[in-house]
């Protein structure tokens, strides 16, 4: 029997692949608290009611609205999600949000994904906005909206969060450090006592002519984006701030992409979620820190991407599966022609590994990522047990100290090591394409077994495909994922590897 | 699609070329929005005034007898800018095919020498079903010397706009399936609003409902299936000319839009990730082109087993194109699944294509039957 000291163990663990980068799920289970099982179980039947009550019944009939008139706004259904408490289902109770894990969202989203990528995309993309928040660890600002959300539900007017990052001639510039001095950015922001004043447009914004908030990347010298970011938190409303077009896309169309205009819009110094003044002493460049900003959001969203994937396979595999039960064909019924079920089968796998990888995705975030400190075992049970009053008051008045930003910057910057950073982003990247490619893949599947039925509107399937193209593009395309998966898990180990260079692209 | 040195294909090339890019290309986003937009008569009656619909139509019946290249050439062509044409024109010269297979020339000279206008002259086929792989829900029954049509008939493309249709129906208990043919305007039909539909916009289908509707029966009874195969074996391989057109139109869009945009400081097309793949739908449309053009020569030529070249080619060309819309959008990212740009409706009209004829596994399965 072999005996192996620790250091010749660490040595050996050490070597690519390395452990900690594929054993995240591995990990959580000694280390994540069992309550986020619990959770994730109700936060499934949750999402399971509402999808059947709500999404199913209105699927097609928003898709053809859309298609009639793409400048409608489905405003009816953010009012019925907000009615049912999904914009705070996963904002934690010291922001006055429900407080489920964010490590259940995933299950959650499958569950109104796969049914439609659309109402997925209005309930998902305001969490896309919470994440950016979120990622700037501003606290005062995060306990502002969020609570906000908070009332929004409350009164009954929806309050919900996007992100604005893409622009006019800048996708992936905008996106990643590498390309933001040399690319297209034109979002500028000038310094101004007591704020920012900006201009600039911001187009394919996902569900912005029905937010409130908007977190927006903006460049105080476009030439050295990179180094000069700042991110800003404007409201729907604001002077100098209007809506533009919808844009007309092929699928996800009840999800609005929108144009965003800045005109000398002022923005005030407290709705800066973080520019260079708040990165001063940070242990990271200024350009360093957006890339873990950058790596923060992507981690977490292209993972909620990846799980839209899975939603979308399992969608299409539902559809093939229902046709081949009802179907004759050449005598029989199609689900018992032994090539059927191969294909199904096929199917079937290509949404389990999906969704399994995801799911260690979810696991880099919680035990790496974004939502690690909301995850760690004692402040779990701590804000899980504690009246929400007493949350309330302890942390309204906590967040108004500067001291709490500077702590969680301490903890989730600095204390993020590089190690860290590249794993979340790297999964992120991984199951993004993997989860994007097997929607795709099912959805192609779906259409060859159900022929003529799989065509028309009416049965469903056509509008999945339709829907799930975007997936392979939106929060960076898979091709640009697939080289930050290269950069973030392969290129550490070795040396000579160039990524994201002139020299290489 | 290669013409050689035949000059005839070359010019019905470029008049097909011609056409596409002035009446087709500029009014592509709006022809699109059918249902929800008018249709695109008018640009139907030139296409018809232009003889494309009279391609392989033998001259006794008022066509120009070009052979199944002469098609190819064309829907190549029209499908590089918009394929609903192309399927409009592939369903009439189908329904002509079957009838041809059937020798029911008396009835196709009543279409076509009769027929006063495009509407006329069109004729509306089920073509997105083997009536062999599901049963037909119309059935037939004997008045003498016509047959009374009843039932269901779902899916029948340009049912909403053209003369007549060609429907499968079982006739009492006999076994297989016959054609017939029936005046769209007679009592007892009723025709759904257009099917929405992944792609074709501009080629509508309908779902028919039919009710003791008056029926000329096509060739013999219970023979449908053999017309059928007759007609999609000679009539796949320009399914396959329309993934071509698709590919090479995909492709187009995609190299002029990667040489205008930057990312990064550069151009999108000095990616080599993008220059990958743009060399791989290169390549693919290279394989395609000649894959086409042989199955052509294999066809016009009466060559032994064409039946085989022109199926097979069609199978493979339309998941290619499938397969290559999906890397034309890719290529330009947001922008390429939006409306303002050809390259969405590709790839929807690209799937479309696919199910032609019936579903793709049968298709596999039925090609080996059929070369073993």
């Amino acid at each position: 029997m072999v005996s192996l000291s620790r250091s010749e163990k660490k040595q050996l663990l050490a070597k690519e692949p390395l452990f900690d980068d594929f054993t995240c799920g591995l990990r959580a289970m000694g280390a994540q608290p069992k309550g986020i099982v619990k959770e994730s179980r109700e936060v499934m039947a949750i999402g399971r009611k509402f999808a059947e009550e709500v999404v199913r019944p209105y699927a097609r009939e928003l898709d053809l609205k859309m298609t009639e008139d793409h400048d409608f706004l489905p405003m009816d259904f953010v009012k019925k999600a907000n009615e049912w408490g999904l914009y705070t289902m996963f904002i934690p109770k010291i922001f006055g949000g429900r407080g489920y894990n964010f490590s259940a969202l995933g299950y959650f989203m499958e569950e109104i994904a796969s049914v439609c990528l659309s109402m997925g995309n209005l309930v998902a993309v305001h969490y896309l906005g919470v994440t950016m928040l979120v990622s700037s660890w501003n606290m005062r600002l995060m306990n502002k909206i969020l609570r906000e959300v908070a009332e929004g539900e409350r009164t009954g007017r929806p309050c919900l969060l996007t992100l604005a990052m893409t622009e006019p001639d800048a996708g992936t510039d905008a996106q990643n450090t590498e390309f933001m001095n040399t690319g297209s950015l034109r979002c500028h922001a000038k310094k101004v006592d007591g704020g920012y004043v900006v201009n600039g447009t911001k187009i394919f914004i996902s569900c912005g002519h029905l937010s409130t908030w908007h977190m927006v990347h903006a460049y105080t010298d476009i030439d050295r984006a990179a180094d000069n970011t700042v991110m800003l938190a404007v409201k729907t409303g604001t002077q100098g701030f209007s809506f533009g077009k919808t844009e007309n896309k092929m699928g996800q169309k009840g999800s609005i992409a929108s144009e965003l205009i800045f005109n000398n819009c002022f923005v005030p110094d407290d709705q800066v979620c973080i520019d260079n003044r708040q990165m001063t002493g940070l242990k990271r460049s200024y350009k360093e820190t957006n890339a873990q900003i950058f790596a923060y959001i992507w981690g977490a969203s292209r993972a909620g991407v990846g799980y839209f994937g899975t939603a979308a396979a399992r969608g299409a595999y539902e559809h093939a599966l229902r046709f081949a039960s009802e179907q004759t064909v050449d005598g029989k019924r199609l689900i018992n022609h032994a090539w059927c079920q191969s294909m199904l089968a096929q199917m079937y796998t290509n949404v389990a590994v999906s969704r399994v990888s995801c799911l260690e995705g979810f696991h880099a975030n919680a035990m790496h990522g974004l939502w690690k400190l909301m995850n760690l075992k004692v402040v779990y049970y701590m804000v899980k047990y504690t009246p929400a009053i007493v949350l309330d008051k302890i942390f309204i008045w906590l967040s108004e100290k500067p001291f709490l930003t500077w702590l969680f910057r301490k903890i989730c910057f600095d204390f993020q090591a590089d190690e860290e950073i590249n794993r979340v982003d790297g999964w992120g990247s991984l199951i993004k394409v993997a989860g994007t490619d097997a929607a795709l893949k099912n959805c192609q599947m779906a259409l060859e077994i159900m022929g003529q039925a799989g065509i028309r509107h009416d049965q469903g399937a056509e509008k999945i495909l339709r829907d799930s193209k975007l997936l392979q593009i939106y929060e960076g395309t898979n091709q640009v994922n697939r080289l930050n998966v290269f950069k973030r898990l392969i290129s550490k180990s070795v040396s000579s590897a160039d990524v994201f260079s002139a020299s290489n692209i | 699609m290669i013409a050689n040195n035949n000059k005839e294909l070359k010019l019905l090339g470029q008049a097909a070329t011609e056409f596409a890019r002035k009446e087709l290309a500029p009014g592509r986003e709006e022809n699109d929005k059918f249902p929800f937009g008018p249709f695109f008569d008018s640009v139907l009656e030139k296409a018809f005034s232009l003889d494309f619909f009279h391609c392989i139509l033998p001259e006794t019946y008022g066509g120009i007898g070009q052979g199944i290249s002469a098609l190819c050439i064309v829907l190549d062509n029209i499908c590089r800018e918009d394929s609903s044409l192309g399927g409009i024109i592939l369903t009439t010269c189908a329904a002509h095919e079957i009838l041809l297979a059937a020798g029911s020339d008396e009835l196709l000279k009543n279409l076509t020498e009769q027929s006063k206008n495009v509407a006329d002259f069109l004729v509306a086929a089920p073509l997105f079903t083997d009536p062999s792989d599901i049963v037909p829900l119309v059935k037939a029954e004997t008045n003498g010397d016509r047959y009374l049509l009843s039932g269901a008939q779902e899916y029948l493309v340009l049912g909403g706009i053209a003369g007549h249709a060609l429907i499968p129906a079982t006739i009492g208990g006999s076994n297989g399936f016959s054609f017939f043919l029936i005046n769209l305007k007679a009592d007892g039909i009723e025709t759904s609003k257009p099917v929405y539909s992944l792609g074709l916009h501009a080629c509508p289908a309908v779902d028919l409902s039919l009710r003791n509707v008056p029926a000329r029966i096509v060739g013999k009874a219970g023979e449908g299936a053999l017309y059928f195969d007759k007609m999609a074996a000679r009539l796949s391989v320009v399914s396959a000319a329309m993934a071509l057109g698709i590919m090479k139109g995909s492709f187009k869009e995609a190299i002029d839009y990667a040489q205008k945009r930057s990312q990064g400081g550069r151009e999108i097309f000095k990616w080599s990730e993008v220059r990958m793949m743009l060399a791989g739908m290169a390549i693919d449309i290279k394989n395609a082109e000649l894959t086409v053009s042989r199955a052509c020569q294999a066809i016009d030529g009466n060559e032994p087993e064409w039946e085989a070249d022109s199926i097979a080619t069609a199978i493979k060309i339309q998941d290619m194109a499938c397969n290559l819309t999906t890397d034309g959008i890719q290529v330009m990212g947001g922008a390429g699944y939006m409306k303002d740009f050809g390259q969405e409706k590709r790839f929807r009209d690209a799937k479309n294509i696919q199910a032609l004829f019936g579903m793709t596994p049968r298709k596999k399965l039925k090609y080996l039957e059929n070369i073993i």
